[in-house]
């Protein structure tokens, strides 16, 4: 009964060694960053920006908007547009303990777009609704638009 | 989630405790386990499952080595894997990044890798299974059969994510059966509530002068402004740690468990010796039964005994970070030990008490700028400012710092020992009736309680420091 047992806590062990790894891998895979520095991955993001309906943003409408202050961050890309919900934002956090603050953040934005835009402009509050967001390593990126996935796209190339 | 945020304080910790004393007996570890793994997921979806994997692998790995106890040949082999693995994963995270840099920039080569964040806790986590296994092997306890109680040892929220370090031995009982009591609770939320008020007041304002006067190059510091800013992040580290184990502690009464504590006034220590035997004690007690001891400890030559000091030492300094200032800072404290075991400790205990304690701080004060500059670089010019070597003595900017923040400093200096505690527990015990007298002290816990939350409101955000070891 006792060869039983430990055959099975052997045999279950490697299992799990075996699942740990691949479960590594898959991080690896899909959450894992390249190291990029912010200048190249903010580059490639402004470089897919429709800067037509959307132009950039100061840390002032970073703080107004999402009530983060850009001077605890190691980088911060903003673009937004003064008549519709449409915005790309691009942040890489100092430390990841800063991680959950954004999102934190993101989400009550959108909460908050929500209410203004549900009603009087529905094709809005769509897009809030399918709003892109994506936490790769230490950079956090946040989209709104009806190109999203391939703004999501551009910046998971980009990494 | 952190205990110091407002969605744990008056969400999740009251919701958590409600539903922990409505459910039977027979249903409140599971009540505890989930909350454990909410509380984990809250801010690591990602790597909750890490974390289960973790468990599911020390659970099997601990019963195989159970099922051996009569084949030690086999029993060995099983401990060495479990070790190894252990040591992978966590090595992995922490470390594969800073050998790769390191190679790179050895052989001036630059080798392109995969970076990801470093799971919260799983130093703590890590080595609290390592602990386990490796006492099961030694035979000091027996393997737990039922996985959920184990689970629920190693992820229990109030310790998970920054300690303490509990050994299995020290909550075997408790996790099968405990006592629950209204008086527990108080107890627990008077541990909670100090500690609270050492993260949110004490902690983050220190911390907040620290980043203020570190934010500026170190070379153009003045003496005054740099010492501000060594002691403002010994404040900040003290009470940020302190104050969590604290909270860690208070809440695993309020649940019905005993931890034991992770510091005893370490700022009042007459010897660097003394020093780490009170501060974080659960980690130097760790490395001292599963590494240093192994390795022979001091039952051995005194060139055996320095080599054992400088690989635990080095281990300490590695466990903190992934980079070469936190190695150099494991180095510095073996390097002084050995010297105070060997050459000077006899003489320290000859001088008086007040010249120990001042000895022991400005060693302390010296490490920590190890700790918290970004490179060894910034560490040397900051020591050198210190000296006199950076922008003058004295400057506005230290003048302002000391003048505005005077009474953080009073209170740090008081809260750092026994004084602090005297003192409210002399203020509260004036009324001579016991009633008024209890109500008085409950009365001065709620106050506190509103102070500290009232600093989380309008502070900026601030981690636990120690979140990222």
């Amino acid at each position: 009964m006792k060869q039983v047992g430990q055959h099975a806590a052997a045999a279950a062990k490697y299992i799990i060694s075996v699942l740990t790894a691949g479960y590594i891998a898959l991080l690896l895979l899909f959450v894992g960053v390249s190291g990029q520095p912010f200048e190249e991955v903010s580059g490639a993001v402004s470089a897919a920006v429709d800067t037509e309906h959307l132009s950039g943003q100061d840390s002032m409408a970073l703080k107004r908007d999402f009530g983060l202050n850009s001077a605890e961050f190691s980088g911060v890309l903003y673009y937004a547009s003064a008549v519709s919900a449409e915005e790309v934002l691009l942040i890489q956090v100092a430390d990841d303990s800063q991680i959950s603050q954004v999102t934190d953040a993101l989400e009550e934005h959108v909460e908050k777009r929500l209410e203004e835009f549900s009603g009087y402009m529905p094709e809005q509050a769509a897009l809030l609704e399918n709003a892109g967001q994506s936490v790769r390593g230490d950079y956090i990126f946040f989209v709104v638009s009806q190109d999203a996935d391939q703004y999501m796209k551009v910046f998971a190339d980009s990494l | 989630m952190l205990f110091s945020s407002i969605t744990f304080l008056f969400y999740f910790l009251p919701v958590v405790l409600v539903l922990y004393y409505l459910i039977p007996a027979k249903g409140k570890n599971i009540v505890l386990l989930i909350a454990s793994l909410v509380f984990y997921a809250w801010g690591e979806p990602v790597y909750v499952v890490l974390m289960i994997l973790s468990i599911c692998l020390n659970y099997f790995c601990g019963r195989e080595i159970q099922a051996r106890e009569d084949d030690p040949r086999r029993a060995k082999r099983s401990i060495i894997f479990a070790v190894v693995i252990n040591i992978l994963i966590l090595g992995f995270f922490k470390y594969y990044g800073f050998v790769l840099n390191t190679v790179s920039d050895l052989f001036s080569v630059n080798i392109p890798y995969r970076e990801l964040p470093l799971p919260v806790g799983i130093s703590f986590y890590t080595f609290q299974a390592m602990s386990y296994v490796i006492d099961i092997y030694r035979k000091k306890i027996t393997a737990q059969k039922n996985i959920l109680l184990f689970a629920l040892y190693i992820c229990m929220f109030p310790k998970l994510i920054a300690g303490p370090i509990v050994r299995y031995e020290d909550i075997e009982q408790q996790l099968a059966a405990r006592k629950l009591s209204v008086s527990r609770i108080g107890q627990g939320s008077r541990y909670f509530i100090l500690g609270l008020a050492k993260k949110a007041v004490l902690a983050n304002t220190a911390g907040a002068v620290f980043e203020q006067i570190s934010a500026g190059p170190a070379a153009g510091m003045s003496v005054l402004t740099a010492w501000i800013g060594c002691i403002s992040y010994a404040f900040q580290i003290y009470f940020d740690f302190s104050g969590y184990s604290d909270m860690a502690v208070g809440l695993g009464k309020m649940f019905g468990f005993e931890f034991r504590r992770n510091f005893d006034y370490p700022y009042t220590a007459t010897s660097i010796t003394d020093f780490w035997r009170r501060w974080h004690i659960s980690l130097s007690t760790w490395f001292r039964d599963y590494v240093y001891i192994p390795l022979g400890g001091n039952q051995c030559s005194p060139a055996r005994n320095v080599l054992n000091l400088m690989i635990v030492w080095t281990l300490i300094g590695m466990w903190h970070g992934a980079a070469w200032n936190f190695i150099v800072w494991g180095v510095y404290y073996g390097i002084i030990l050995v010297m105070e075991k060997y050459v000077w400790g006899v003489f320290l205990d000859e001088l008086p008490r007040i010249v120990t304690r001042i000895y022991t701080g400005i060693l302390v004060l010296v490490g920590w700028v190890f700790f918290f500059s970004p490179s060894l670089g910034y560490s040397v010019r900051y020591l050198l400012a210190m000296i006199g070597a950076g922008a003058g003595f004295a400057d506005a900017e230290g003048g302002f710092l000391l003048l505005t923040h005077w009474l953080l400093y009073l209170l740090a200096a008081l809260c750092s020992g026994t004084a602090g505690i005297r003192l409210f527990r002399a203020l509260t015990g004036i009324p001579s009736n016991r009633k008024v007298r209890s109500a008085v002290e409950a009365a001065a816990y709620i106050v506190i309680f509103f102070i500290s939350t009232a600093f989380l409101v309008t502070d900026t955000f601030h981690p636990f420091l120690y979140f990222r070891f």
